[in-house]
């Protein structure tokens, strides 16, 4: 079965976590280890709590049980270590602003209270721009991008986090094929870089070419470890409500 | 009385100015944070809100049995304030939506202060008359200390925003990154909503609770139309705000027994109405014209790309063609897209009603046809035999 690693330095750390919405609880009794410096897909049916486990992590949800500890402590003495890459739905696209400014809100965070980005925060901003291949966009109108463009900014953005842990909801969802191949080139050097990457992730027939480890969830915690031990057919089979799923071609 | 006299009459009417000021402030606060409930989709909530007021002007005057603007004012923040909570608490904690909760707390509030109203009418006192200006505001009545006490509002209200300018902003634009980072977003919410109290405030003398609303929504959204960047929108609300305000005063003055309130509402809506349909970019007669131009020019496309596509069948991509051919390859309207060609010199027409392509039509074919070969080359069996 898994081999345990020796040990290793847990990014992320669940346990027990159980969030309701009224009463229908999305979660249930969750226990998820991240260790650091992987790049964990995070699997399952819609509807499963693969975004609420997410939100949960950043604090945006209230569990009805459970702790998230990042990194041995309680989020909210490491906050600046956790960036956050939302579905690019979640906002009014038609909001009157540049890339450059949405990027620069990255930055928010580490100038605390009342200090105004400057000569620094453009510059890093037109640094993530230009690794997520958006820098001759950065003065265009935030209305006048394709989803593709949106969500290579709010890569961006969260790449001027400047943190060690990087959530991103669907970062693949809705873009083309040149956006994903530019999205997982991001998400490589940033695990060479030693940050630890958790996305929700749909696609199964890419799963293993992206990801070394993977949590299987359907409001429980069906599994969880090394891509290679942990995303097998039987498993599929059990977080997607005993449906058989195919893995063609992937397998060879 | 001429224009001169008109703008000498006004700017040293006592009265005209206090009630100008006053209009001013009232329209540079509005518009500022009006920007803001616009862009958050919260416009209908500042309508609850400014109604909500009249029943908290009525109390702090039934405590107080005075006119004083300050308790009374007190009052109608507190008012709007318990409308807004109310509005939240009815979301939040049943399954009503929002236009519902709106509807209800707008109503019950005002209906609520309809009848204190009514019950100040009856006082046996003196102190009440008038009370009722509130409803549909009446700047006349503005006193200079009323104008002190809206000075102080706007200038909080303006302070503030321009202090938080940036947490504002990214809470209007992605409340949830901004709870990622690490700022309070309850807390931001709760106080750029206390600063619509407080626009809203700054209004209600000289536009009243009825037509305060249309305040924070028309400059905001007459603002959005001319520009994409927030501080532009903002200052440029502002102004219009302003220019509603100062007009209204104005209109009303001259006109008369024109009630300056409604003036005031009547000059932002102008405004408004003026840039959905001027504005350039986003304005409905400037989007009209920019699509019946590139259509056009869509269409004289199409007939260049065949004088290409005929020229290049004939080994000579500069050989006159008869328009004849050309209609029968692309449609009855050929002749305004050849007149568009020649305009830019990109097809010259012979005396014998034959086209041929210029030199540097030649050269725009060739861009054209290369970016855009799968959508407009000719659907005719033959071009399949074209080789690159």
């Amino acid at each position: 079965m898994t081999q345990p690693l020796s040990e290793p330095t847990l990014a992320i750390e669940v346990s027990d976590l159980t969030v309701a919405y009224r009463d229908r609880p999305v979660l249930w009794d969750v226990d998820v280890e991240v260790p650091a410096g992987v790049l964990m897909a995070v699997v399952g049916p819609n509807g499963a709590g693969k975004t609420t486990l997410l939100k949960a992590i950043l604090g945006l949800v209230r569990p009805a049980a459970g702790t998230v500890r990042v990194f041995g402590q309680p989020l909210k003495a490491v906050r600046r270590l956790v960036a956050y890459v939302p579905q690019h739905r979640d906002v009014d696209w038609d909001f009157p602003t540049s890339v450059l400014d949405v990027v620069m809100m990255g930055r928010y965070g580490h100038l605390g209270w009342f200090r105004r980005p400057g000569s620094r925060e453009r510059a890093l901003a037109l640094a993530a721009l230009e690794q997520v291949g958006m820098r001759e966009l950065a003065h265009r109108q935030i209305s006048q991008l394709s989803g593709g463009q949106q969500q290579r900014v709010f890569l961006a953005r969260a790449l001027v986090q400047d943190a060690r842990i990087y959530l991103m909801d669907e970062p693949f969802a809705g873009v083309d094929a040149l956006t994903e191949r530019a999205i997982v080139k991001v998400m490589r050097s940033l695990r060479a870089a030693g940050k630890t990457v958790v996305a929700v992730h749909h696609d199964l027939q890419t799963v293993r070419e992206y990801f070394d480890w993977v949590l299987l969830l359907n409001v429980r915690r069906i599994a969880c470890g090394p891509t290679n031990d942990v995303f097998t057919e039987e498993n599929l089979r059990q977080t997607y409500g005993g449906r058989p799923v195919i893995l063609e071609a992937r397998r060879t | 009385m001429g224009l001169d006299d008109l703008i000498i009459s006004l700017l040293t009417d006592h009265t005209v100015r206090i009630v100008g000021a006053g209009a001013l402030l009232m329209g540079i606060t509005s518009g500022v944070l009006g920007v803001f409930t616009l862009l958050r989709r919260q416009s209908l909530l500042g309508d609850a809100m400014s109604h909500a007021a009249l029943p908290g002007l009525a109390l702090a005057f039934l405590l107080t049995r005075s006119k004083e603007s300050a308790p009374l004012l007190l009052g109608a923040a507190l008012a709007a304030w318990a409308g807004a909570l109310a509005v939240i608490a009815i979301t939040s904690y049943t399954r009503l939506k929002s236009d519902a909760a709106l509807g209800i707390v707008l109503s019950v509030f005002f209906g609520f202060g309809l009848v204190l109203l009514t019950v100040i009418q009856r006082l046996p006192t003196a102190a009440q008359a008038g009370l009722d200006k509130f409803l549909f505001g009446q700047a006349a009545t503005l006193l200079q200390r009323d104008v002190a006490t809206v000075g102080v509002v706007a200038v909080l209200a303006l302070g503030a925003v321009g202090l938080g300018w940036k947490e504002f902003k990214l809470l209007s634009f992605d409340p949830a990154f901004a709870g990622v980072q690490g700022f309070p977003v309850r807390l931001l919410d709760v106080l750029l909503t206390s600063l619509v109290v407080l626009a809203i405030v700054a209004g209600i003398q000289t536009v009243g609770v009825v037509l305060m609303s249309a305040m924070l929504i028309a400059p905001a959204a007459a603002a959005r139309q001319w520009t994409d960047r927030l501080s532009t929108m903002v200052i440029l609300s502002a102004l219009f705000g302003a220019l509603a305000g100062i007009g209204g005063v104005i209109l009303s003055s001259v006109g008369d027994s024109l009630p300056t309130g409604p003036a005031i509402v009547v000059c932002a809506s102008i405004l408004v109405y003026g840039s959905l349909l001027f504005a350039p970019g986003r304005g409905l007669v400037w989007q009209r014209l920019v699509t019946s131009r590139r259509q056009r020019m869509v269409r004289a496309l199409r007939v260049l790309a065949q004088l290409y596509w005929l020229g290049t069948q004939h080994g000579d991509p500069l050989r006159p063609h008869p328009a004849g051919a050309l209609r029968a390859l692309v449609g009855p309207d050929v002749q305004a897209s050849l007149r568009e060609l020649a305009a830019r010199s990109w097809v010259r027409r012979l005396d014998d009603g034959r086209v041929a392509l210029s030199p540097e039509g030649l050269a725009v074919g060739r861009d054209f046809l290369v970016e855009t070969e799968p959508v407009l080359a000719p659907g005719t069996p033959e071009s399949g035999e074209r080789t690159a």
